[in-house]
């Protein structure tokens, strides 16, 4: 949608842009061809990971402290999770209050003993929540938003946890642009696609590394499956 | 946000007199070098990632029209809303007037120099906003009323104890303590409730995604996601150079631009957005308005300056500039400082007013060497020279001495006769080998000293050996 | 890439002094000359010769850098090699030469030509004629500041370094950031006297922590630079040369007073 004085704006910028001589008049399927090209091939042009083993080397990534506030523990069944999450309250001294994300692969586990339903609007809750994919290049786990996962129950509590498919652990970034490339093709891009790669932090006053400005102060990351 | 570039010579004396701020400068960009080289170490394909990045950037440049329209029709298809701006006062008014439409109050910002270079601060306080800056380092200018003074940390030239001064001034809740946590406590605390009761939230774009239409953000904060998600609008402003051809194309420039800007790998939160908020969705705003700002950058594209929108906006090339680590971000009287500054602020504020920045530079190209999409920044500051000579922005005296020279230059044998008449002048000032001071010199000499020149010149000394048929040795 | 002598012959060498050496520093030229003849060279120098055009060219007056430009390419295009003992003067006929004359296909054949045969002087030693000096020996320690345009420009680093480990008892100690700008600049210094202070007055301090008894380098703006500044604030604790000097065998001169050019009691 563009108001008519826009389009007028919006001609100039296109008039100015063909008119510098430096565009070049190009077949549509040409530029898509340059465009892929540039991407393709490129193995060498990347950072290498940690292991030759996708889900170590996701692993070491925390394990080596080169993700910011993070730690990261394996369980082998979706029903082993509540106890992985008590095992974390416990070693941070919190009580079993916890906020799920409305999944039902999440909601539908065995919460005994906890209770669920955390205001994450207060500045001290726990939340659990389920990412689509893992990238072993940076230790990220990558969030979506849908129905069931609001956005803010990422940002808002001042721990996260996420659980994240052993299967769904992606070498490298390319990787997932790759599957977002998809999406954009068939126009089923979710709206806010979030790679978060650690908990929140800032260096800006006098470079002085502090967590939780304004995210999560910790991240911890279950990975899950055999 | 006021620019005044054409009074740097007045804003480099007021930097070097501050020794204060040479450490607080010293602080940033010696931590930002060791981390940068840090990662780089760590990644031996460095070099080759710099090559496909360059190339992408020149890719999407080449076609920009292409890629522009594209994201346009596709962000569009999303959802958003896609206004087109020619300049700075276009983009203001069109983002005051979606807030006004929207009746909106607290407006949050995350961090954005296209945001500070469009002046969209000033428009929000003179349209009676509520402005809240959610980045650290731009809530703390903001408590300040500082200018940015580097393009990733904007507060740099802020030490904790002004810090604490202005928390416990401004901030409700303030803490008594002066450790950096507690303050950073402070913060999270104060903007929290902001964040939650925001109308409208504003961004900046670190890539547009031609093939889906996305914005992407990149922060370690997260306050660019609780600045876009709580809020009924979205808006983005962007300069029109941000495309980018699909997601794999970013990423290849997202691991350049971390590495380059902190020496981090990536940043914690990278966030792509796609429209407003889906029927369905469990949150997200109702509206996306995405402003696409020109400002200059086309111009540049016709005036030699191509490569400049390459610009990632990473800070290494001021974290390793000599002039830079000097004097500061302030002294360029710009939005944007060091080396990319003093290409970008001449092509937005006009090289007349702002030719003195091109000058301001030792053409060592170490920035070249550093940048991550290999700008010829040495090239473009002496394009710019060129640019000022031939629109005669020179000042009389400096184009008088330089066509001196050259049509002495241009007659070896009269300069050659120059030269010894120079030595001969020079040696009268000269004590034990060494001039401390010399007419017309008092730029060099008021601070060191100068070598005396010998007897005579080479040419001559030379000429005599070869006359006298002496061997070549030293005479 | 060291040069077949069989197949080239001797190689015919202009040297281009610059305005720099030919006003301060005679003494670079004429060990310049000493060394491209021990290295099989036969040396030329070429009468017409002023300066490379840089201050103009720095200043944003292109036509007149063109106008010393023709003069340069016309004087030094027949020999086989034009050797430059300036990393910034041997890149502005290198790497900035052609870019002038893109508009003039001509004069664009011509510079194209000349700066493929131009080279910094102790890049050419090394990488062309594979010489190394022999039997210089000079008992001291020493400092290296790499300048800018021979190194960024030029790839001039490893060279001078080759060179100087060849002297007997030459102890070289690196200092701090060689690699980063002194602060002159040429136009720069005089145009931003107070920031070229500031930069040169905290070079002189990595080159004082190194406790060296010489600063080598290979430009002659740099060193002049340098050795201003030291003998303002440190006089007398460190001894500013060019690296030709040393290897020609001119250091003892310059230690012991016997120099070549200043009013030395």
């Amino acid at each position: 949608m563009t108001t008519e004085s826009n389009s007028k704006q919006r001609t100039a910028i296109f008039d100015a842009i063909r008119s510098s001589g430096l565009t070049v008049e190009c077949d549509e399927e040409d530029i898509r061809r340059e465009a892929a090209e540039l991407v393709t091939g490129v193995a060498d042009a990347r950072p290498p990971l940690l292991a030759d083993d996708i889900v170590e080397a996701f692993r070491m990534r925390f394990d080596n402290g080169l993700v910011v506030g993070t730690t990261c523990v394996e369980i082998t069944e979706f029903r082993d999770l509540p106890g992985a999450v008590s095992q974390y309250l416990e070693r941070h001294g919190l009580p079993a209050l916890v906020k799920i994300q409305p999944l039902d692969n999440l909601t539908g586990l065995d919460w005994a003993g906890f209770s669920t339903d955390a205001d994450v609007e207060l500045d001290d809750s726990v939340a659990v929540l389920m990412a689509e994919f893992g990238i072993a290049e940076t230790g990220s786990v990558v969030v979506c938003s849908s129905a069931s996962m609001p956005v803010l129950l990422n940002f808002l509590p001042l721990h996260a946890i996420v659980v994240v498919e052993r299967s769904r652990i992606l070498p490298f970034l390319d990787d997932y642009a790759a599957i977002a490339g998809e999406m954009a093709g068939d126009s089923t891009t979710p709206r806010n696609v979030s790679l978060i790669t650690g908990a929140s932090g800032t260096t800006d006053i006098e470079g002085v590394l502090v967590k939780g400005a304004h995210g999560p102060k910790f991240l911890h990351v279950v990975v899950v499956g055999r | 946000m006021q620019t005044n570039p054409e009074r740097f010579k007045e804003n480099v004396a007021e930097a070097l007199a501050n020794p204060g701020l040479k450490v607080a400068i010293r602080r940033t960009t010696d931590r930002a070098e060791s981390k940068r080289a840090a990662a780089i170490q760590n990644f031996p394909n460095f070099e080759q990632a710099r090559e496909q990045g360059t190339r992408i950037k020149d890719h999407v440049i080449r076609h920009l029209d292409h890629y522009l329209a594209r994201f346009e029709r596709n962000a569009v298809a999303s959802g958003a809303v896609v206004h087109w701006a020619v300049d700075a006062a276009q983009a203001r008014d069109i983002v005051l007037d979606i807030c006004r439409r929207r009746k909106g109050r607290r407006v949050t910002r995350a961090k954005s120099m296209l945001g500070e270079e469009i002046g969209l601060a000033q428009a929000l306080d003179d349209a009676g906003f509520e402005r809240v800056e959610t980045d650290l380092a731009e809530h703390i200018i903001q408590l300040a009323g500082d200018p940015p003074s580097h393009i990733v940390w904007p507060s740099m030239h802020r030490t904790r104890e002004d810090v604490v001064r202005l928390f416990r001034e401004h901030h409700r809740n303030p803490t008594d303590s002066v450790d950096i946590a507690d303050l950073v406590d402070s913060a999270r605390r104060e903007l929290r409730g902001k964040f939650l009761s925001a109308d409208i939230g504003i961004t900046g774009a670190n890539f547009l995604l031609a093939d889906s239409g996305s914005v992407c953000t990149v922060t370690n904060e997260g306050n660019a996601e609780l600045t876009t998600t709580p809020t009924d609008v979205h808006i983005v402003t962007a300069g029109i150079e941000k495309l980018v051809p699909s997601m794999a194309h970013a990423m290849p420039l997202l691991r350049l631009l971390v590495r380059s800007a902190t020496g981090g790998e990536i940043t914690q939160y990278t966030t792509f957005y796609t429209g407003p908020k889906r029927r369905g969705d469990a949150d997200g705003p109702g509206e996306f308005h995405i402003v696409l700002v020109d400002n200059g950058r086309t111009r540049m594209l016709s005036q030699g300056m191509a490569e400049m929108l390459r610009c990632i906006r990473c800070g290494a090339c001021m974290n390793h500039c000599v002039v830079y680590k000097h004097i500061g971000g302030h002294a360029y009287g710009g939005v944007y400082p060091g080396p990319m500054g003093s290409v970008l602020t001449p092509n937005l504020d006009g090289l007349q007013r702002a030719r003195k920045l091109a000058h301001a530079c030792t053409l060592n190209g170490r920035c070249q060497e550093v940048c991550p999409v290999q700008i010829p920044l040495p090239k473009l500051l002496r394009a710019l020279r060129a640019s000022s000579w031939e629109k005669k922005y020179e000042p009389p005296v400096n184009r008088q001495a330089v066509r001196g020279f050259v049509q002495l230059a241009r007659r070896p044998r009269l300069f050659q006769w120059f030269s010894s008449l120079g030595v001969l002048g020079m040696r009268l000032f000269s004590r034990g080998g060494w001039i401390s001071s010399m007419p017309f010199a008092s730029g060099w000499t008021a601070c060191r000293d100068l070598p005396a020149p010998g007897k005579a010149t080479f040419m001559s000394l030379y000429s005599q050996q070869r006359k006298s048929g002496n061997g070549i040795d030293q005479p | 890439m060291a040069i077949d002598r069989v197949n080239q012959g001797v190689l015919r060498v202009g040297l281009f002094v610059t305005c720099l050496a030919n006003t301060m520093r005679p003494s670079v030229g004429f060990a310049s000359i000493k060394l491209l003849e021990q290295a099989g060279c036969v040396v030329e120098v070429p009468e017409l010769q002023s300066c490379c055009g840089q201050p103009a060219f720095n200043s944003g007056d292109d036509e007149g850098t063109r106008e010393i430009a023709r003069g340069i390419i016309s004087t030094f295009e027949d020999f086989d090699y034009v050797v430059v003992p300036s990393g910034s003067c041997g890149g502005m006929i290198k790497a900035h030469f052609p870019d002038l004359f893109l508009d003039q296909p001509g004069w664009l054949d011509r510079a194209r030509k000349l700066s493929d045969r131009t080279y910094e002087l102790l890049s050419f030693l090394v990488d062309i004629c594979g010489w190394q000096p022999k039997g210089v020996a000079l008992d001291a320690t020493c400092t290296y500041h790499d300048s800018c345009s021979g190194l960024r420009e030029l790839g001039v680093y490893d060279q001078p370094r080759k060179l100087l480990s060849a002297v007997e008892g030459l102890t070289l100690v690196p200092m701090d950031r060689s690699t980063e700008c002194c602060g002159f600049g040429g136009t720069f210094c005089v145009k931003y006297p107070d920031i070229s202070n500031a930069i040169v007055g905290e070079k002189v301090e990595h080159v004082l922590a190194t406790n060296a008894q010489l600063l080598l380098g290979g430009d002659m703006g740099c060193l002049m630079n340098m050795a201003g500044k030291l003998n303002r604030e440190n006089p007398g604790r460190v001894t500013a040369m060019h690296t030709a000097e040393v290897l020609a065998g001119m250091a003892g001169d310059f230690l012991e007073g016997r120099v070549l050019n200043a009013d030395k009691p």
